[in-house]
């Protein structure tokens, strides 16, 4: 066993370890050891991707790479918002054509869509495998996940002084930031949906809009966070780590909520829309240990498979215990936004 | 026609910059048509619009200032410019001078609305005639490039993988169309361009670059959400927000460099 290898092994037992229940027993579950891209098959033929902007370019190099690595391989990419690279996919299959092989998406809402109309392949059991049990999908593959987090200014509050219910901040005298536009925090409140039901949910909203003061995007509200325009923010954790990252004196910490919409790990997904062998094997290179640690170390997402460290400044998944949310129920945002726009936020 | 080629080097630099990432979408004011993916073709159409329209402005205004403003139509500079193959080909091809004819355009329509001197409908139309005449060369330049291979056909979507730091080429590119847009009185387009380039371009490229600087990102912020969507909704005059988007260039000329650092720097995947 190489060392690396031993090491990374090292600490994902510690990281299992120290889980609480139910989160820690599910991810000690038998899962596969994750693969390293010096073990997979090459590519040889074509694909035609459809690819979800997100990351900036980083998706970007990943394709790059995997088609430096594979000479024999050639890769034609679609680009586009995910949502409607979804909805195009469902169209063209109405219409009796199919141009993508893969979907690679930046939020499982989208995947849903087009798993919802029967379009997506199954996904081999020893793919699946290799993720988390509570990330495994019959017909795709999560990639890397992100988690809802509430970040805080640290020179006005202690981590204590925050609900740890995300139901509760609602009754609370905290200032709060939001970006209520944005996708990120609507798949947050769809789960709310599900979880709480629209009956709750509205009057969360209704009670957190008299409060809170709305931003364009979720690093805007971070940032508005640290520089204590309000006490605490509802964001993605990459904004924090990364504006921890460039900016290491912010006053600005993470706090999570448990077990409810307010920590809800989401994740971008790709699926197969045919059931070639190919589009399967560079499904594989995606969850190789060089891709999730890329992303992991480049995006500050999280990876999905054991062994690979998470994004530097990422507190113990000891510490986050996420709701048991189905992703792909995430798919339709219609109820989600109509109730937005009736509570008078959107 | 010194001051057109003045600055052909700078232009020059632009048009390659555009063509080489800049995938441009349908405009405004009716379809593009094919003739701008063929401009060599068309120069002696385009230059015989320019004069068309440069002696439409000028009987005009002649017209205005003999008889005064109810013996003359000043909607009708809209549709002489509307009409004008050269309208797309300036408009796909240099952004900020088609910016300026619209600028010109509406304050030749303004002074004769509002009933000004003469002098300075005359005022407007020299801006005007120079805008088209820059524009000209602009185009002219561009279909050098083009015979030569060097300028992308007009796509109606855009479908290329950029870096980041070409992305911050994009997102100067829609800034620049804000103020075209602004120009022609689209204060509703300029506003929903300024807010796609944030949430489509801007939000992909600032995780990176808060890493490498994060006052930086937190005044662009401003910029996006604030500064310039509040110019618009003011009404501040097309020079006013022209400023406003001036500064944002030279932050994002600044966040370029910061990002090709970033890239550099980057390990590989594998």
């Amino acid at each position: 066993m190489k060392r690396r290898t031993f090491i990374q092994g090292l600490a994902a037992f510690g990281a299992i370890a120290a889980l609480p229940l139910p989160l820690s027993r599910a991810l000690a579950a038998n899962i596969a050891n994750p693969v390293s891209v010096n073990e997979l098959p090459k590519l040889e033929g074509e694909l035609t991707l459809y690819l979800g902007r997100g990351e900036g370019g980083l998706y970007e190099n990943v394709l790059q790479a995997i088609q430096d690595r594979n000479p024999n391989f050639k890769l034609g990419i679609r680009r586009g918002p995910t949502a409607a690279l979804a909805n195009t996919i469902v169209a063209e299959a109405k219409a009796g054509v199919r141009r993508a092989d893969l979907f690679w998406a930046v939020d499982s809402g989208a995947i849903g869509l087009v798993s919802d109309a029967g379009l997506a392949q199954p996904i081999p059991n020893d793919l699946s495998a290799q993720l988390q049990p509570q990330f495994r999908y019959k017909d795709w593959a999560p990639v890397t996940g992100r988690v809802r987090t509430i970040p805080y200014n640290t020179s006005r509050l202690s981590k204590e002084q925050i609900p740890t219910s995300i139901m509760d901040i609602a009754d609370s005298d905290l200032s709060i930031g939001w970006a209520p536009a944005y996708a990120s925090f609507q798949s947050f409140v769809t789960a709310m949906r599900i979880l709480e039901g629209d009956d709750k949910t509205a009057k969360w909203l209704k009670k957190i809009k008299k409060r809170a003061k709305t931003y364009a995007g979720e690093l805007g509200v971070v940032m508005a966070v640290e520089r204590g325009e309000v006490d605490i923010g509802f964001a993605n954790h990459y904004y924090t780590l990364r504006l921890k990252s460039g900016k290491p004196d912010a006053k600005l910490d993470l706090a999570f909520t448990q077990q409810d919409a307010g920590c809800l790990v989401n994740a971008s997904g790709i699926l197969a829309l045919n059931d070639d062998p190919l589009a399967t094997h560079f499904m594989r290179y995606l969850l190789s240990i060089e891709v999730q640690g890329y992303l992991a170390r480049e995006a500050y997402e999280i990876p999905l498979v054991n062994g690979v460290p998470l994004p530097e400044g990422l507190p113990s998944l000891a510490n986050i215990s996420p709701p048991k949310v189905d992703l792909t129920q995430l798919a339709d945002l219609r109820p989600t936004i109509a109730l937005m726009r009736n509570s008078g936020v959107l | 026609m010194k001051a057109v080629f003045k600055s052909a080097t700078t232009l020059g630099v632009s048009l390659l910059l555009m063509s080489t990432f800049v995938a441009q979408p349908v405009l405004a004011n009716g379809p593009i048509g094919e003739h701008v993916n063929h401009l060599q073709a068309n120069i002696k159409d385009y230059s015989e619009e320019v004069e068309w329209m440069i002696g439409k402005v000028d009987t005009m205004v002649s017209d205005y200032e003999s008889k005064g403003a109810k013996a003359v139509k000043s909607d009708d500079l809209i549709e002489y410019w509307e009409s004008v193959k050269f309208h797309s080909a300036i408009e796909t091809n240099y952004v900020p001078v088609y910016a300026s004819i619209w600028q010109g355009i509406y304050g030749v329509k303004m002074a004769i609305d509002n009933n000004k001197p003469a002098a300075e409908a005359r005022k407007q139309q020299a801006a005007i005639n120079a805008a088209l005449w820059q524009g000209l060369g602009a185009v002219k330049l561009a279909a050098q490039f083009q015979q030569k291979g060097l300028l992308a056909n007009v796509k109606a979507t855009a479908t290329a993988g950029m870096t980041q730091s070409a992305t911050i080429d994009e997102i100067k590119h829609k800034l620049d169309r804000v103020v075209a847009k602004y120009a022609e009185r689209l204060s509703d387009e300029a506003t929903s361009i300024v807010h796609d380039t944030y949430l489509h371009l801007f939000e992909g490229v600032e995780g990176t670059l808060i890493e490498q600087d994060a006052k930086l990102v937190e005044v662009l912020e401003k910029d996006f959400n604030v500064t310039l969507p509040k110019a618009i909704a003011d009404n501040k005059s097309v020079d006013e927000v022209r400023d406003v988007i001036n500064d944002m260039h030279t932050k994002l000329d600044r966040a370029k460099v910061l990002l090709e650092k970033a890239e550099k720097a980057r390990k590989d995947v594998f």
